[in-house]
């Protein structure tokens, strides 16, 4: 009991508070701008919460991104843009029902249910998360390895296009991981003789060239933007909002548990999540054909999932130190520097913090609801804001956020490589998600393989040798024959068909 | 097109890969040294962008074939304006000048050149980019105490608020 008020006291004062109402204006309006994701946000964010205390800290993360993919529905709904590749799968719905001169309804509907879904996966992870730990107090080298290799996996077959640039992007990562200082013999690795390399590649400027750097490109290489509102939008936010509940609460929840799940797997995110939902929402409506000319149906399933799937996927991230998708990756990063290392162990500790932890994502939910409102009534200043003030503005914070977590003008330049190579990887059509995944999965893959192997004396074998981790095993390897599989079954199937008359 | 020269360059990768991790030491207690994991992602680019280059040629053909002739011209790929270099070059720019300028000067300028490449006004511009910078660079320097450059152009600082 001591230690859930400690955690409440973590949460509830007005350093916390602060920071939870700040982020979330930030979230706000880094989503409602078009071109800024809420990866990018995170990524921004991480040189001040540096700064921070622990709880802060993640709290600002939590808010900021939770606020980020609501906030991408703004422009999506009045410039038929997503804010964020989030919001992608449903602008259409959202757009057609503005230029009915229902905006703020579409966009009151959409702020409801990113609430539920939030807090949704907020349930969820405090249920699910205390009990896998106790199954992960097991776990050794072998569960972590296979652990590993199934979230790298899973980023690969999860994704959306060619599973081949997939594959190459994450060993881009992973090839990053390796640079440094080796675990077992000291040699140093890809380090050209740079000693601020030795310690390995740092994890926040490859993420601020990754995803921020990257997109001031495309926005530099882009014609200039126009940006026409002729929406009307005098409609109230909640008024129609308890009618579509009534009749949709159904999809609600069914969007919610989609969006909890695709969070949770490794690799894939809040906007893989909002796709599915929106899919599996078309498959099983009755109105199939209201779909695309503004259905409020559509926006609820996917709204509700794109929000689930940010708190879905810290389950394994706090689990197993295993990100769920971009966003924790990087709070793993965040999590490792504030010593509050991921793991089961992080479920035992007394100071009441992952208590605290599980109150910042409830209290930042329910602060959605009037800064959302706010926003709501607010769409156009967000949208008008200019990108040609903003962006090289943000240029300047990268840089010098760069060069904050170590002082260092090497941090500067592997921002500057590591965002020239993703930006030729994303014109290319590879996907980033795998990529972070591959830089923080791809150490925790290796260390585990070296010290299985030096307690084995090498033999492969023992990989297989307790029951968890054959199934894991087993697991990992089903999921790379699932394309052949799939392929003979539907072939199968064909060849039924054909025969049968 | 694009995708047979993303093939190539990450099979060209894999090959560095490959050759820089063999020169990594081995272990004679250990039958896996420092040298499997680089040696795996080598193998996996050459694989990889092969399979990239290849399927990128055959979709080439196809759609030769489907075309029936072979000097149709390529659909015309969406171009990029060449401002695209700027941020890059902004970066080195900050990196090459901050010591000697200052970190709140330079990133003026940048933000200057930057916003008037997007035809900002110049009066908005020139006051945007100062205040932004000094913004920043107050943030950093005297809230999270890192230390930025303060450039040798001034002595150390500028007289009136430095």
């Amino acid at each position: 009991m001591d230690i859930l008020i400690n955690g409440i006291g973590l949460v509830l004062n007005i350093e916390t508070l602060l920071v939870i109402f700040l982020a979330s204006l930030f979230g706000i309006f880094v989503g409602a701008v078009p071109g800024l994701t809420a990866t990018m946000a995170v990524a921004l964010l991480v040189p001040l919460t540096f700064y921070m205390d622990t709880i802060p800290a993640i709290a600002a993360i939590v808010t900021t991104s939770a606020m980020a993919i609501f906030a991408g529905d703004i422009p999506g709904t009045y410039l038929n843009i997503p804010g964020t590749p989030a919001s992608a799968a449903y602008v259409g719905e959202s757009y057609a029902l503005a230029k009915k001169g229902r905006a703020r309804e579409a966009l009151g509907i959409n702020l409801v249910c990113s609430v539920f879904g939030g807090i949704f996966g907020t349930i969820i992870l405090i249920v699910v998360a205390q009990s896998l730990a106790e199954v992960a107090l097991q776990f050794s080298a072998f569960e972590y390895f296979w652990l590993a290799v199934l979230g790298l996996s899973c980023s690969i077959f999860i994704s959306v296009g060619s599973r081949i640039k997939a594959f190459l992007s994450l060993l881009f990562g992973v090839l990053l991981s390796t640079v440094g200082l080796d675990m077992m013999s000291g040699a140093p690795r890809f380090t050209f003789g740079v000693p601020d390399l030795m310690a390995g590649i740092n994890f926040i400027p490859v993420m601020i060239g990754m995803f921020a750097l990257n997109e001031l490109i495309s926005y530099y290489g882009s014609r200039s933007e126009k940006k026409n509102i002729g929406i009307d939008d005098s409609d109230s936010v909640f008024r129609q909002v308890p009618n579509h509940l009534k009749r949709y609460w159904r999809n609600m929840v069914r969007g919610s548990s989609i969006g909890t799940l695709i969070g949770a797997l490794p690799g894939a995110g809040a906007d893989i999540a909002a796709w599915i939902s929106y899919g599996v929402g078309k498959g099983r409506s009755k109105e199939k054909e209201k779909y695309g000319t503004g259905n409020v149906e559509g926006i609820v399933d996917a709204s509700s999932a794109n929000n689930s799937g940010i708190s879905g996927a810290w389950v394994p991230a706090l689990v197993f130190g295993i990100p769920g998708d971009s966003i924790t990756a990087i709070v793993i990063g965040v999590l490792y520097m504030k010593g509050m290392n991921p793991g089961p162990t992080i479920f035992m500790d007394s100071t009441g913090m992952i208590y605290a932890l599980f109150l910042v994502f409830i209290v930042a939910n329910l602060m959605m609801l009037p800064v959302g409102y706010a926003a709501i009534r607010l769409s156009k200043l967000f949208i008008l804001t200019p990108s040609r003030i903003l962006m090289p503005a943000i240029l300047c914070f990268c840089i010098v956020g760069a060069f904050a977590i170590n002082n260092s003008v090497v941090d500067i330049w592997l921002m500057l490589i590591v965002g020239l190579v993703a930006y030729l990887l994303a014109v290319n059509d590879f996907p980033m998600a795998p990529a972070i995944l591959g830089l923080v999965l791809g150490k925790v893959v290796e260390n585990n393989f070296m010290s299985a192997m030096l307690r084995t004396g090498g033999d492969l074998t023992s990989f297989f040798a307790r029951p968890i981790s054959a199934g894991l095993g087993v697991a990992v390897i089903l999921l790379w024959c699932s394309p052949l599989l799939l392929r003979a079954y539907r072939r199968y199937r064909a060849n039924r068909a054909a025969i049968a008359p | 097109m694009r995708d047979l020269f993303a093939g190539l360059a990450f099979f060209a990768a894999g090959v560095a890969t490959i050759m820089m991790a063999r020169q990594f030491p081995t272990l004679p207690s250990l039958q896996y040294g420092p040298s499997l994991f680089p040696t795996i992602v080598g193998v996996g680019f050459c694989l990889g962008g092969a399979a990239l280059a290849v399927n990128a040629l055959l979709a080439r053909r196809q759609l030769a074939l489907a075309r029936g002739t072979d000097n149709a011209p390529a659909p015309a790929t969406q171009r990029m304006r060449p401002t695209m270099v700027l941020p890059p070059l902004a970066v080195l720019f900050y990196i090459l000048a901050s010591d000697y300028l200052g970190a709140a000067l330079t990133m003026a300028m940048i933000m200057l050149v930057l916003m008037l490449v997007r035809k900002t006004a110049v009066v908005v511009a020139v006051i945007a980019s100062v205040v932004v910078a000094l913004a920043i660079y107050f943030v950093f320097s005297r809230y999270l105490l890192i230390p930025l450059p303060q450039g040798v152009l001034f002595e150390g600082g500028l007289p009136w608020i430095f």
